[in-house]
């Protein structure tokens, strides 16, 4: 067996994106080591949410690389990319109106679930199986992020904090092995987000990588291993906590920008 | 030559009708992306008001001409405050379709209930004598035509381009929300848009009244004619609009002149088809990109209503019942017992759309279309080679799957509505086919002889048994769908539907779920088909052409998208009442039309699906099993 540490989860290479003259990213590379929390920071408009629909292929990429576990995923549609075990959680929680809490978080299994669509219509046992499987774990997960009597409302009823909370656990239901937040803590209150930290400690200890990008920079000193700066689309700085709170380029780029 | 520019002059002319046409559709579509099938219908009406006018009143052409366009800009603005406009502010895309479906026939229906189905045609404005130009005649209303076509645009074109009024229409188009924080009334802007579409198309049918004839369902055909010549030239762009429109009229017009007549038809949705798939934004495209990380339809209006398996398969044994109850007053009246078995067979076909629309939200406007294939396959084996009917219905709906599967690769690469405009356009190709072929499909006249499903030597030769044998079927494939529908591909579905990017981020493969529900949905509708010949024996044109279409469209809606049972409630609402109380089937088609105009807005769940909730809000208790709550837009 490999050591987990040798192949990166994921590893970007000089990405570049422009949207219409205008470079929103600018050579990004950095890497992910499996089974540990990075940190994407940086200003509003800094390019983050926009790194990660490159990473997704929600948006093609100008040029540069970007491999998942070794494999290139650079060019591969969302789906496939989704299927691999890459999931993501949208910055406005991008919940399925229309559904139930309950459906919402069953349909992030999908990618687990292999039974041909004909025979979950004639009624197979292994179709009545996996469901089966698929609505007891959906339900647990739910339990414990005290969602479980919300489970038959219509997802869109829920409140903004709520929703985006039913996202990330739709996105746990996909057993991803690296998973993407954008904003989690937007728009929750200290104990909320304190519980959230002990959560994507949790998430990270359970063996699947993550890439967050937070504005709250005392949950992402406590529980990131790596943080990346970027700045107007540059990489202003890649590091640990520690290394970070020291960099003058971020102070200056980030910090500083902030308070004044 | 000779020959050739005057057949240049006659599509010069149809052109222009079309190029007006298209003219209204890309206004509407500029200012609300929405697209309004009723185009054509205001552009009948004008006509028969003017010539109400004239026959009744005595009134000159002229005047005439004018009380009908001021009939149409009253009658279009009424509709568009009561139900266009209110209609953007809460329906998704695909329900606004639907809605202007409804205003179309409700508009078609009131005409038929006013004017009859007699064919009218209106005085020409300055004589009937043609004049000759190099020896080429031309009618002098073609003259009229042409100069009324030229002043239209350029009007238009200035309105848009240096008026107050223009730029808020295009600021309206490009971000409502900011336009409405400018000050821009976009309610008011998006109703203007509306009856000033409606007035172009009324002007269109009055000039072109003299060159034609024109009845109370004339206004479906322009509908189409003019929406496919926007959607060539690019929808949106009024330039594109007026050269979409000569491009069609020109194709017909030549392909009539030196194909047939009746291919003349079916070389414009070729036409379309494949300008759809080689271009799809059309020859002169328009309209600014979008982020495609932000939703682009954010307006969702359903209630989530979720049935227990078991209680679909209760509600299944229920639906079995009332049919088997009707039986007895079936039995004592044929013509009833008749309805019955339409009505259950329409209510397959129905079943398919609400597959692909009350779960996968794509709009099909070529249900028709797919029960031809399967009708006219079927049949022709059976009456021409004697092929087993099982045989011939198993044919039907291989050869339905094969054009799905096209047409559904082609247009499902594209966004939005473009696999309404070519199942459309689908639907319309195979209804010029089924009337062109004569020597297969017995063409307009229909084919006779079709002999009755048999199954192992057992015919099902009387109504009854055909009843017992499509309940059966319907038994069957409501339990399947049921269990589909409830598991992971249901779910599926309904996940492309609400937001087919976060979709896509859970690795669903959105076009795959897309042309596997139209699939389902082109299958059932063949196998409607064809049980339809067998049951009649007899299979025509008219029975299974796009009008039926878009009344399969207002049964779903009104029944209930997104529940498999609640069509049977449409369909039997519309199949059955008119056999029921005879003096209704004149209101028929206004009916429908005013029954889907109002679910679409205020029933969003339809009959059956407002029912159910009403059910469960007054047995509370049961809720775990059943989820009913109303999502907010
Ligand atoms: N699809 C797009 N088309 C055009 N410009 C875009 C697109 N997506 C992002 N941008 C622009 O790229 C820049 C980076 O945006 P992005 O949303 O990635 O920022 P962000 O770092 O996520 O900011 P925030 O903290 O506010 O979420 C912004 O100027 C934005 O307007
Ligand atoms: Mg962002």
């Amino acid at each position: 067996m490999n050591a987990p540490s040798e192949v990166p989860a994921l590893d970007i290479r000089g990405i570049n994106k422009t949207f219409g003259g205008v470079q929103a990213i600018f050579d990004a590379s950095f890497s992910v080591a499996p089974g540990t929390v990075t940190a994407l920071i940086g200003p509003n408009g800094a390019g983050k949410t926009t790194l990660f629909n490159l990473i997704t292929n929600l948006l093609p990429p100008n040029s540069g690389s970007i491999q998942f576990f070794g494999q290139s995923i650079g060019q591969m549609a969302a789906e496939k990319i989704a299927a691999l075990g890459l999931i993501r959680a949208f910055q406005t929680a991008r919940i399925f109106p229309g559904m139930t809490v309950l459906e919402n978080v069953a349909m992030g299994a999908h990618r687990l679930m292999k039974v041909p669509a004909y025979r979950q219509m004639l009624l197979s046992s292994a179709a009545r199986r996996e469901e089966r499987d698929v609505r007891r774990r959906a339900e647990m997960l739910l339990d414990i992020a005290g969602l479980h009597g919300e489970r038959n409302r219509a997802a869109s009823d829920l409140p903004m904090g709520a929703q985006k909370l039913l996202e990330v656990i739709r996105a746990l239901m996909a057993a991803p092995r690296l998973l993407l937040l954008d904003e989690p803590a937007a728009g929750l209150n200290d104990t909320e987000t304190a519980e959230l930290a002990a959560m994507l400690g949790a998430i990270r200890d359970g063996g699947v990588t993550l890439l967050v990008v937070e504005h709250n920079m005392s949950l992402v000193m406590g529980v990131a291993d790596q943080i990346v700066v970027l700045d107007a689309g540059r990489t202003v700085a890649i590091g640990t906590p520690s290394e970070i709170r020291n960099n003058r380029a971020v102070i200056e780029a980030y910090i500083g920008r902030e308070d004044g | 030559m000779h020959q050739a520019i005057q057949i240049a002059v006659g599509g010069l002319l149809q052109g222009c009708i079309f190029g007006l046409l298209a003219l209204g559709f890309s206004l509407i579509y500029r200012v609300t992306a929405a697209v309004n099938l009723a185009q054509g219908a205001f552009c009948i009406f004008a006509a028969l008001v003017t010539s109400s006018c004239e026959q009744a009143f005595g009134m000159p052409v002229m005047i005439a001409g004018l009380v009908g366009v001021a009939a149409t800009a009253a009658l279009s603005a009424l509709l568009g405050a009561a139900v266009f406009v209110p209609g953007l502010a809460r329906l998704p895309g695909s329900t606004m379709f639907i809605l202007t479906v409804g205003l179309l026939t409700i508009l078609q229906g009131a005409s038929l209930v006013v004017w009859g189905s007699q064919s009218y045609t209106l005085t020409t404005f300055s004589g009937e004598r043609p004049i000759s130009l190099l020896g080429i005649s031309i009618p002098t209303q073609g003259l009229w035509l042409i100069g009324v076509t030229i002043v239209i645009t350029s009007a238009l074109a200035l309105l848009l381009a240096r008026t107050r009024m223009g730029r808020a229409f295009r600021a309206c188009a490009e971000n409502p929300l900011a336009a409405n924080l400018m000050g821009i009334g976009v309610r008011r802007m998006q109703l203007l848009s509306f009856v000033l579409a409606a007035v172009i198309g009324g002007i269109a049918g009055i000039v072109i009244g003299p060159i034609t004839s024109f009845q109370f369902d004339t206004g479906g055909m322009y509908t189409m004619f003019g929406f496919i010549a926007a959607v060539i030239g690019g929808i949106g762009s009024p330039l594109g609009a007026v050269v979409g429109g000569l491009c069609l009229g020109l194709a017909t017009q030549f392909a009539a002149a030196y194909m047939s007549s009746l291919f003349s038809n079916a070389l414009a949705l070729s036409l379309l088809l494949v300008i759809l798939i080689w271009r799809p934004s059309g020859i002169f495209s328009s309209g600014p990109a979008r982020r495609q990380d932000v939703r682009d339809e954010p307006r969702i209006h359903r209630a989530v209503i979720r049935l227990g398996l078991r209680r679909g398969l209760l509600l299944s044994a229920v639906a079995a019942a009332g049919l088997l109850g009707a039986l007895p007053w079936g039995l004592q009246s044929g013509g009833l017992m008749s309805s019955v078995v339409i009505t259950a067979i329409l209510f397959l076909a129905v079943i398919g759309l609400d597959v692909l629309m009350g779960f996968a939200g794509q709009v099909s406007l070529g249900q028709g279309g797919f029960m031809a294939i399967g009708g006219y396959t079927a049949s022709i084996l059976a009456v021409r080679y004697d092929v087993p009917p099982l045989v011939g219905t198993l044919a039907g709906i291989a050869l339905s799957l094969v054009c799905a599967l096209i047409l559904g690769i082609g247009a499902m690469r594209l966004r939005g509505l473009y696999l309404a405009i070519a199942t459309l356009a689908f639907g319309l190709l195979v209804d010029s086919l089924t009337v062109g072929l004569e020597n297969l499909t017995g063409g307009p006249s229909g084919l006779v002889g079709i002999p009755s499903f048999s199954l192992g030597g057992f015919v099902f030769d009387t109504p009854l048994r055909n009843f017992y044998l499509i309940a059966a079927i319907l038994v069957v494939i409501l339990t399947v769908l049921t269990a589909g529908m409830r598991g992971g591909f249901g779910r599926a579905l309904l996940a492309v539907r609400a937001d087919p990017l976060a979709a896509a981020a859970l690795g669903v493969d959105v076009r795959r779920y897309k042309i596997g529900a139209f699939c389902i949905c082109a299958a059932l509708g063949s196998l409607a088909g064809s049980l339809y010949g067998f049951y009649f024996h007899f299979l025509s044109p008219e029975m299974v052409g796009t009008p039926i279409s878009f009344q399969m469209l207002a049964m779903l809606v009104i029944g209930g998208e997104g529940t498999l049972f609640g069509p049977l409630c449409g369909v039997a609402l519309i199949t059955l009442l008119p056999t029921i109380f005879q003096p209704l089937a004149q209101y028929k088609t206004m009916g429908s039309g005013l029954l889907l105009i109002l679910c679409a807005l205020y029933l969003p769940s339809g009959i059956f699906g407002t029912a159910i909730t009403w059910l469960m809000r007054m047995r509370p208790e049961r809720g775990g099993v059943l989820a009913v709550r109303r999502s907010t837009p």
